[in-house]
């Protein structure tokens, strides 16, 4: 017989005995708080739309964005400079940089697209947000968002040079679906008219210039800066003198003598100076990471790693007498404007005078890899040359004549003598070269005056036209997007 | 008359006498001595000693049951001294297994478990246990860590997850932990790996990779009982790779560079960089415990004290521990009892990429001048390792207070409950202090800087639980558990640093120092969480020969969403004890006989917390002006509905017993299927994440293997006995499914490339290289190939496998990964008179690894292999296995990938037990000495350092910067007073 008392009485037991200690414990124990903060939480935060905006600007600084990968892809590739470091050192694709043989799996485009897309995304979290705060004054909240949309132009501005038309993203990405949906390429045209709606929106917003606190944010004259360009590249001649022109005649900035000093510490935010990436070098330091580091001079008692090395052909384009060759070019074995001795027996004979770090006369305190030197993006010579080309395209060849000259004059030399309109051009177009030589500029340039090609290929560069007239989108790219993303014609 | 006189007066006799290990002659306290037929019944005390009275004619014989051992009986025959030897029952299945929430007979489980006793590991030359296990146990696979303080790895049937955790839990007298570097080995009584589900699934979403229970030693009734065991070992580099020496060096590195970059006058020395910045370490344990007891209480304390000198120069490692068990009857009813353990730990770090350096550094200088500078050249970028160690001051030291209290109450005849509160405290802290320093223009440092490190880490658990085990008209057995568990943990970092500090340590702390310099920063460590777990166990045997095995566990963890916070883990196990059937009890075949069964569900929740809510990323810092801003951003894809991961597990077995438990053996078959594995599926760049990848359950993992362990104890004549004990497993590990996402590309060289993929159809971190197929011997060969550019003759040719004409990562293919398709162990030992001696023999089969020291080369003329340097191939040697002198980056390819089976002779030791005729004059029980190696022979094909490589599962395998293994030759001692 089966002892049923007794395994009743046990089975009481042991479920009273369960129920006592599923009750026990309260039924919160496990809400515990999650650590991250979330957005409910941040929108308390008085200092929130502020830490928004610094988000967006963060990018700026970041490896991806404007080092290794930037100064590739914007001056490597071309013929002013070349690859640089030791002859068997690739810098992983740097050495296909150089020599045009690169692949829609190379490296540099890769960090571009994703570092870019990131700086837009950050945009559009900022824009999502910033409107819905209420606990900063309007004027203030306006001008966040102003910022923001400059810097997201300055995003695209990136993305539609290297690649042509890409996605164009106006929203927040959040799902599964927002990515499916926002992988799909807009035209090169759509990306350009974007860029200049931001801007235009922007630049009625900026104030013209910041307190010394503030250095480094966008200004009105930086969106006008860019829309100078964005216009010059898009040959839309009328806006670009006319914006052009607005910067040069507003009496807030000036052409500055000293050519060489611009670029030094001591030169920052000078009155040519439109925009920079402000830099801190200083504990903690802020900086564009390894910027300096990658192409300071190499070898005994080098400083860095010694790519992008200014080309033979850069340093012959020089005329005689142009103040900029020296404040532009390093040639190994000279004594620099600190008294920094270069070691004659470097592996390369040139490096790159404009992004030089004194170690000793500037601030320096031993992080190499974040230095204080700024990135100049926009300046006022360069508006100079736009508006010179522009006009010249327009036909007013006088006010293109004095736009030229005046930057002639002020690195030294003799007033132009060319006269007809192509002439002009092609005075303009070499002034460019010399002026902004290093300057992150030569390759788009080239490509988009459609001399790339000839340019190229007389330097040796195996430049295939009606393929490398634009980077081809990362191969990666392509596949997760299941297809959906086009390839550039000729990869 | 006499006899009448005797049976009415029946006499009151004593028996006395000895109970004594057959094998080695130890003392065993604790048998159970019984008459038999009565319910008399005695234990021998410390010293094996039992003394039982009885009346004449009571009974003939005395039954001695002790755990572990085969049951005598011994007539009495009128003898008053009895001296038993016990022999060791390799299959006692009225053993008592330690299972969670409780104990059960062996006989009554299906769940399969390893168990490796005390004294295999106690006498290792071993931080940790678990080091000690390995080739011990079928399925448990132990990567060992070379370093002093080192961890290993320890995958249990395989490789179950690729980003949540795959080390097994451990769980220590009830406490659930990740660490047991804290335990002194020789406080362990049994180590217990539980691997299928029926025997892991009570501890449902920890479950996942297996379980290791361990139980540390409590008191035993009777005299006070001194242990005192100790050994010290000096430690040695094996396996060292040859590299080239100066001349070879500056001709192999000027052939790469194509001009004469080394010059004779550039040579100013030769050096052997890794015997620079290594030497003979050493090793040392000592710990002296001591138990004993009464009839209301036993206790036990031990003292321990461990430190080893690795091989790499200024590298140590220390440990105190203190421990006391104590365990109290109060009443016949209630019964509490606690351990206690406290560790501290001291190491003095040095880099492993001191090992890489010193592959890498160029011969052609001495490591210290004449004068006692440091030497240096301007021909490598690879600075002077020995500067390097010896500016490295790098210390780390912790305390850990872990411990647990609990009570258990019979409440009611065999129904008792039991509630158990478990404490662990960590407390650790690290310092590192950067000189100022200058070997030459690139091996400096300008500004000392100190920084300081601090972090806290606690957990509590409690459990409670009622336990009811029934026998039922000797025929049904019933054991059922029910019970509770809540868990917390959590835990905070501080790190400071700054610049300036002046150099003496007794400055090395904030009050000096540039102010303008000090960062300091902290966090929570991102363990923090609760968890709550309600379990049911239930265990029916019929007639001894059928058995069922149910368990079911509901646990929440706070980490996950609401809407997935809790989760069911059931299990269920089936075994027939074939040996009870009555047709089975004509043969003489099989002693035992039993076959399993068993299915369960078990989880792996250990993913950080709070992945699943918005992320802010925050520190995205810029400068405006001459000031740091610091912003913050939601920048993070997340899955809202992020739960655990979930396993299912099947298991079908076999275990039995020969020859009167001659053979022994088992035997088991098992598949584990883990659904909904956490993995980062790739994000187009369009979408802004911040990494480009978002965490989500998209993966299944497959793991099929086979383990066999057989064993066998013999005896030759009187006097020798011997044990073989060998085991052997195969896992096939194989990614099956990765839902939406892509490959996952891991196993970064360094140097712009990665090594290996997890994708459908390999197993997780497959290797994944170009393939080679001979050198190019000529120009014209290689313009007939497809190749990359720069491509020159002496280069390998890589095989454009899907014949598109152009080499990119389409070509790249699998060969096989880091997890071996096979591994063994072979334990042997012998026992002849007062002498013992046993080996261990370990090995892995059909698992790869990648040569990274051999791929990493920057173009800054690192070192090379002597072999590789004299192999290779120019003009006038126009090899076609081995290729030119190369600098520059090299392209992952599989000649780099190498065979990582290797044959160890783990340890092979010979001890001695002094006769006891000798050690009674000292009042010593018993002293043992031993000799024994470690590591002293490995049989390899890999032609780098070690093929030990811990690291995480989608990049194991790959040699960069790994502690080489080092053998260990000591000596050592065990005396019990």
């Amino acid at each position: 017989m089966y002892p049923f008392k007794q395994l009743t009485k046990i089975s009481l037991i042991l479920g009273l005995g369960s129920l006592v200690l599923i009750s026990s414990c309260s039924k919160s124990f496990l809400d515990e708080p999650v650590r991250n903060q979330t957005p409910e939480d941040f929108f308390s935060n008085p200092d929130a739309p502020a830490q928004l905006v610094t988000a967006v600007y963060s990018q700026l600084y970041e490896w991806q964005q404007h080092s290794f990968s930037w100064i590739g892809i914007t001056s490597i590739a071309d013929d002013d400079a070349d690859k640089g470091s030791d002859p068997g050192d690739s810098g992983t694709d740097k050495d296909q940089l150089d020599k045009f043989t690169f692949t829609s799996s190379s490296l540099s485009f890769t960090e571009i697209w994703e570092s870019n897309f990131k700086g837009i995304a950050r945009a559009n979290q900022a824009l999502y947000y910033l409107p819905q705060f209420n606990n900063i004054s309007a004027g203030v909240k306006n001008r966040y968002i102003a910022e923001v949309k400059f810097l997201r132009a300055y995003y695209y501005w990136n993305l539609v040079r290297s690649f042509g038309g890409v996605p164009k993203v106006t929203k927040a990405i959040v799902t599964q679906e927002d990515i499916a949906n926002a992988n799909v390429r807009a035209s090169a045209e759509e990306i350009y008219n974007f860029i200049r709606q931001d801007l235009t929106e922007a630049m009625a917003v900026l104030p013209a210039s910041y307190g010394t606190d503030d250095q480094g944010r966008a200004t009105s004259g930086a969106c006008i800066g860019l829309l100078a360009k964005v216009a010059l590249y898009q040959k839309d001649w009328a806006s670009a003198k006319n914006y052009s022109e607005q910067l040069i005649t507003s009496g807030r900035y000036a052409l500055t003598s000293d050519f060489a000093g611009m670029f030094k510490e001591a030169g920052e935010f000078n009155s040519e100076s439109i925009w920079e990436v402000n830099c801190k070098g200083t504990d903690p330091n802020k900086g564009i990471s390894g910027y300096f580091v990658v192409q300071a001079p190499r070898g005994a008692g080098g400083l860095g790693w010694g790519f992008n090395t200014p080309s033979q052909r850069l340093v012959d384009a020089f005329e005689p007498g142009d103040i900029r060759k020296a404040a532009t070019i390093i040639t190994s074995g000279q004594v620099l404007w600190d008294g920094f001795q270069t070691n004659a027996a470097a592996p390369n004979k040139y490096y790159n005078y404009k992004c030089y770090v004194s170690k000793t006369m500037e601030t320096f305190n031993g992080n190499d890899n974040e230095t204080n030197k700024n990135l100049r993006v926009l300046r006022l010579g360069e508006m100079y040359l736009i508006h010179a080309e522009a006009a010249n395209e327009l036909g007013d060849t006088a006010a293109a004549r004095k736009s030229l000259n005046e930057i002639r004059k002020r690195a030294g030399l003799a007033a132009s003598n060319a006269l007809a309109i192509s002439d002009i051009r092609d005075a303009v177009y070499k002034e460019r070269r010399v002026e902004m030589a290093m300057e992150h500029d030569r390759l788009f340039d080239l490509r988009r005056t459609g001399r790339a090609g000839a340019v190229l290929r007389a330097a040796g560069i195996p430049f295939v036209d009606n393929r490398h007239e634009l980077y081809p989108i990362p191969q990666r790219q392509i596949d997760l997007s299941g297809g959906k993303l086009t390839q550039n014609p000729g990869y | 008359m006499l006899f009448v006189f005797g049976s009415l007066f029946a006499q009151q006799k004593v028996i006395k006498g000895t109970v004594s290990d057959s094998k080695d002659g130890s003392r065993l306290p604790g048998v159970r001595v019984t008459l038999k037929g009565t319910k008399k019944e005695a234990a021998t005390d410390a010293k094996g000693q039992f003394s039982i009275s009885y009346q004449e004619g009571e009974s003939n014989a005395l039954l001695f049951s002790y755990i572990g051992y085969k049951k005598e009986e011994v007539a009495i025959n009128g003898q008053s001294n009895l001296e038993v030897k016990l022999k060791e029952s390799n299959v006692s299945l009225n053993d008592v297994v330690v299972i969670g929430y409780g104990t059960a007979k062996k006989k009554e489980l299906t769940g399969v478990s390893a168990r490796i006793q005390a004294k295999e590991i106690a006498t290792l030359p071993m931080l940790t246990a678990t080091q000690a296990i390995q080739g011990k146990a079928a399925g448990v696979q132990i990567i060992a860590a070379g370093e002093p303080g080192g961890k290993p790895n320890v995958r249990i049937r395989g490789t179950g997850s690729i980003l949540g955790g795959v080390d097994p839990l451990y769980v220590v007298d009830g406490i659930l932990t990740d660490d047991i570097t804290n335990i002194n080995s020789s406080d362990i009584v049994s180590i217990d790996v539980l691997k299928d589900a029926a025997a892991t699934a009570i501890y449902g979403v920890r479950a996942s990779n297996g379980v290791i229970m361990i139980t540390t030693k409590s008191g035993t009734k009777g005299k006070l009982s001194v242990n005192y065991d100790s050994y010290y070992g000096l430690k040695q580099l094996v396996n060292k790779v040859e590299m080239a020496g100066p001349g070879l060096f500056a001709k192999y590195s000027n052939e790469a560079a194509g001009t004469m970059a080394i010059k004779a006058e550039d040579i100013t020395g030769s050096t052997d960089w890794m015997d620079e910045i290594t030497r003979i370490g050493t090793i040392q344990s000592h710990s002296l415990s001591m138990n004993g007891g009464g009839e209301k209480n036993t206790y036990f304390v031990s003292l321990g004290y461990f430190k080893e000198e690795g091989i790499l120069k200024g590298n140590d490692y220390q440990r105190i521990s203190i421990r006391a068990n104590n365990d109290v009857t109060i009443s016949n009813k209630l019964k509490v009892g606690h351990t206690l353990s406290y560790a501290y730990n001291f190491g003095n770090n040095k880099p492993f990429s001191l090992f890489t350096d010193a592959y890498n550094a160029a011969p052609i200088y001495n490591a210290k001048n004449a004068d006692g500078t440091y030497g240096s050249t301007t021909t490598s970028n690879v600075g002077n390792p020995l500067a390097k160690l010896e500016y490295t001051n790098d210390v780390s030291w912790g305390h850990r207070l872990q411990g647990t209290l609990w009570g258990e109450y019979k409440v009611w005849k065999n129904i008792s409950f039991r509630t158990n509160f478990g404490m662990d405290g960590g407390f650790n802290y690290a310092r590192n202090y950067a000189p100022v320093f200058l070997v030459d223009v690139n091996q400096r440092n300008d500004r000392s800087q100190l920084s300081l490190y601090r972090a806290d880490n606690y957990r509590w658990v409690w459990d409670n639980y009622f336990n009811y085990t029934e026998t039922f008209k000797g025929k049904h057995d019933i054991n059922i558990s029910v019970g509770h568990t809540a868990e917390r943990q959590d835990g905070k970092w501080m790190r400071g640093s700054k610049k300036d500090i002046p150099a003496q340590e007794q400055y090395w702390d904030f009050s000096f120092g540039d102010p303008t310099s000090h960062v300091l920063q902290s966090g929570n460590q991102n363990i923090y969480g609760r968890r709550e777990s309600y379990f049911a166990r239930a265990i029916y045997t019929f007639a001894g020969k059928y058995n069922i095995n149910a368990t079911v566990r509901r646990d929440g963890a706070s980490k996950f969403p609401v809407a997935n916070r809790w989760g069911t883990f059931p299990s269920l196990g089936l075994g027939w004890f074939v040996h009870n059937e009555e047709f089975m009890s004509n043969q003489n075949l099989f002693n035992t006989l039993k076959l399993r069964a068993s299915w369960g569900k078990i989880g792996n929740d250990n993913i950080s917390p709070g992945q699943f809510v918005t992320q802010f990323g925050t520190g995205l810092s810029a400068a405006f002006g001459p000031n740091i801003a610091t912003g913050a951003i939601p920048d993070q894809i997340i899955d809202p509905n992020l739960k655990w991961e979930t396993t299912t597990q099947s298991n079908v077995g076999i275990e039995f017993s020969m020859f009167n438990g001659k053979v022994t053996g088992e035997i088991d078959a098992y598949m584990k299927e883990t659904q909904g594995a956490l993995y980062l599926v790739a994000l187009p760049g369009v979408a802004g994440d911040r990494d480009n990848v978002y965490t989500t359950n998209a993966a299944t993992i497959s793991n099929k293997g086979l383990e066999i362990s057989l064993g066998y104890n013999g005896t030759l004549k009187k006097d020798f006995n011997y044990t073989i004990r060998g085991n052997m497993s195969f896992n096939q590990n194989l990614v099956t499914d990765v839902g939406q996402g892509k490959a996952l590309d891991y196993g970064s060289l360094d140097n712009g490339y990665t090594a290996t993929r997890v994708i459908n159809g390999q197993p997780i971190g497959a290797f994944w290289v170009y393939q080679t197929n001979g050198i190019f011997q000529s120009e014209s060969e290689i313009d007939a190939h497809p190749h990359l550019v720069g491509t020159q003759p002496g280069d390998k040719k890589i095989v454009d496998t899907n014949g598109d004409g152009k080499i990119d990562n389409k070509d790249r293919i699998y060969v096989g990964s880091y997890q071996p398709k096979f591994f063994f162990g072979l334990n042997t030992a012998a026992y002849y008179k007062n002498f013992d001696l046993s080996m261990v023999i370990q090995g892995n089969a059909g698992n790869k690894v990648f040569n990274g020291k051999k791929t990493v080369r920057y173009g800054g003329n690192y070192n090379v292999e002597y072999d590789v340097a004299m192999e290779r191939w120019t003009p006038t040697n126009p090899s076609t296995t081995n290729p030119r002198a190369y600098n520059g980056v090299p392209v992952p390819s599989d000649y780099f990938v190498e065979s990582g089976t290797y044959i160890r002779l783990n340890t092979i030791t010979l001890g001695y037990t002094l006769p006891e005729k000798l050690v009674k004059k000292w009042t010593i029980a018993r002293f043992r000495t031993y000799l024994s190696a470690q590591n002293m022979y490995t049989w390899k094909k890999f032609s780098g350092f070690s093929p030990e490589l811990p690291g995480a599962p989608y990049e194991a395998g790959i040699e960069k910067s790994i502690y080489p293994t080092s053998a260990t030759y000591m000596l050592g001692v065990n005396v019990t007073f």
